[in-house]
């Protein structure tokens, strides 16, 4: 410490002269970002965006480059479901621009050969924190509203499992739980992006919503929506009603259906709430939860079908999709196609996929992750019982190693 | 008696052993010169360098040098203000929270400024702004004051003397005028960047809590003229 006082004494110009120096470099760097901010340089900008700016037209020689979607078009498509980064960069720089990636372009391909006479094909998009899962699902579901489908987008499933204030029971049904903060959120979101579909879908049922409230059979579905907005209680209600409704009319023809999830494993892991008595909740106990796991299953009797590109995400319930009774699920609806992140599957086969698939994604999670909570480890078949056995780490930390 | 009896026979003893009692001394001997860290100066070709530069080199080429600290850097992006200014920030050590802190800052400032520049109208976008350093560099000089006050004891009665201040004392008044407002002068759930951030971009322009205050130092030293000739250094 003395040491460094003497220097600093013995050389008081020292810290002057460095200062001038720097301000004369940084006054040069000043004047370069401002030319680049007044005049963008022509060169990088043809090389890292793209003048092509509908996903339906994006190729294998648009990867890597940048395309802008208008602002307008974002506040359409995404009142909800852009991570919060990505919407601090459109607020400082007044655009948005998405980058083109293998995984988006392969998903389009699926979704352009898809048969709609065939039951629902779910996808998974999976990767290690910070690899730009959300950002491709964004991009899928840009692309299938660009399409004219009706975009089903739960921006963070996490969200309704965590964190919620007021839990009220359920008027429907005594067991389950309500949560009227979120279901009210999401419809205000929901109505924002798809406002043609609630003119045109009617309701095939009475619904009761009350002593004095209920929807007649045939009235447009924009009505169940304001119905759940003016009453908050009925929120979760309303959220079911309409993915009921959506659901049973997908195969009337009209449009095409894209549920796209974002931290699917939410859905099928803990939660953090409570009940009064101190209970721990299980998520099938939630309205909202319970509803959208039936929106996730196989068996709609579609001749137009629809796909359900969903997202896990790395938070603590990663173990959860890995877990018997959801692997149950997938399984016995068979097919279950893999987006890979790192790496394209150049030709997927899907008769042969359809038993490899969950014992792939087994592999792919044991190698690319440090942690895997035990519970998943104990409950999965005898394959991967000997990759994953071996990391028996503590369910604590929360750390995986991409931080 | 016994305490200055025993402080003076410490202090003979310690003239006497100087290696026995523990004194905080530098393990450089004197012929040690202080490291030289610039670019620049090694980069010119030896036909450049004027007569002194060149015996200044030929003596270091003979002289041990001290080590170099590790805050001390050639890079481009390494500011020695900015070092001083998280080194300020710093508080139990932790220097990566610090720096953090300080990069989100410089963060936001460039943020703020770039959604100022791109809703400005054409006329007025070269006037604003966007190098966060610029910002930093030209906040501290605003906020430095050029008189100071000190206090003087005459004949039992203290007083506030206006005394002129050196650069080091100028720039460590105004750093630490800034992180102590930031600090105490913020809602409970500001964040620091946010609120240093607000702060500097008030100084740039001259305005805020930080230029009151030193407008406030020194009218209480215009005030205080009278006591001026108290001061004998």
């Amino acid at each position: 410490m003395l040491r460094s006082l003497r220097g600093l004494v013995c050389h008081p110009q020292k810290l002057d002269h460095r200062y001038a120096l720097h301000t004369a470099a940084k006054d040069c760097l000043s004047s370069l970002v401002k030319q680049d901010v007044q005049t963008p340089a022509e060169g990088p900008r043809a090389v890292f965006y793209t003048s092509e700016n509908d996903p339906a037209n994006h190729a294998e020689h648009h990867e890597g480059r940048h395309y802008t979607i208008p602002l307008e078009e974002v506040k359409a498509v995404f009142p909800h479901g852009l991570p919060h980064r990505f919407q601090q960069q459109i607020k400082t720089f007044n655009e948005a621009c998405l980058m083109v990636r293998k995984p988006a372009l392969e998903l389009f391909a699926y979704l352009k050969k898809s048969n709609f006479a065939h039951p629902a094909v779910r996808y998974v998009i999976y990767g290690e924190k910070g690899t730009g899962k959300t950002m491709t699902l964004c991009h899928v579901v840009h692309y299938c509203s660009r399409q004219g489908w009706l975009v089903l987008h739960i921006p963070d499933a996490h969200l309704w499992v965590k964190n919620c204030r007021e839990l009220l029971q359920s008027s429907y049904n005594k067991d389950r739980l309500d949560q009227p903060l979120q279901a009210s959120f999401w419809l205000k979101n929901f109505k924002t992006s798809n406002e043609r579909f609630l003119k045109e879908i009617k309701t095939q049922r009475k619904y009761v919503w009350g002593k004095r409230d209920s929807t007649e059979e045939g009235r447009p579905l924009g009505e169940v929506v304001e119905q759940g907005l003016a009453r908050v209680r009925n929120a979760s209600d309303a959220v079911g009603v309409v993915l009921k409704e959506i659901k049973q009319q997908c195969h009337l023809g009209f449009f095409r259906l894209l549920v796209a999830v974002d931290g699917v494993n939410a859905l099928w892991g803990r939660t953090t709430l409570k009940k009064e008595d101190k209970s721990p909740v299980s998520p099938e106990e939630l309205t909202l939860v319970y509803n959208l796991r039936k929106m996730m299953r196989n068996d709609w009797d579609s001749r137009t079908g629809h796909s359900i590109p969903e997202e896990v995400s790395q938070e603590r319930n990663r173990g959860a999709l890995l877990e018997r009774n959801s692997l149950d699920h997938w399984n016995q609806h068979g097919e279950l196609w893999n987006c890979k992140w790192r790496g394209c599957r150049d030709d997927p086969q899907p008769d042969w996929f359809a038993f490899q698939t969950p014992f792939c994604l087994f592999a792919a999670r044991a190698a690319g992750e440090a942690q895997l909570s035990s519970r998943a480890a104990i409950s999965t078949t005898g394959i991967a019982a000997g990759c994953s056995t071996r990391e028996r780490t503590r369910r604590r930390g929360r750390r995986s190693c991409g931080s | 008696m016994a305490a200055p009896s025993a402080a003076g026979l410490a202090r003979r003893l310690r003239a006497w052993l100087p290696r026995l009692t523990p004194v905080r001394w530098s393990r450089y001997g004197p012929s040690y010169l202080e490291p030289d860290v610039s670019k620049e100066l090694y980069q010119k070709p030896l036909e450049e360098l004027s007569e002194e530069e060149k015996e200044k080199l030929k003596l270091r080429a003979v002289h041990p040098i001290k080590a170099a600290p590790p805050s001390v850097s050639t890079s481009v992006f390494s500011d020695p203000m900015i070092s001083k200014f998280t080194n300020m920030m710093m508080k139990n050590g932790n220097k990566v929270l610090a720096r953090s802190l300080m990069s989100q800052t410089l963060e936001a400032i460039k943020r703020k400024q770039l959604e100022k520049y791109h809703k400005a109208p054409e006329g007025e976008k070269e006037t604003i702004e966007c190098n966060p350093y610029v910002i930093f560099h030209q906040a501290l000089k605003n906020c430095q004051p050029i008189i100071g006050l000190s206090s003087i004891t005459r004949g039992g009665k203290t007083y506030q003397v206006p005394v002129p201040l050196n650069d080091s004392r100028k720039r460590f008044l105004a750093m630490k005028w800034l992180i102590t407002e930031c600090r105490e002068n913020k809602h409970r759930r500001t964040l620091m960047p946010e609120k240093l951030s607000q702060e500097l971009l008030q100084a740039f322009n001259n305005e805020g809590p930080i230029i009151k205050k030193k407008h406030v130092l020194h009218k209480m030293a215009e005030a205080n003229r009278a006591y001026a000739h108290f001061r004998w250094w």
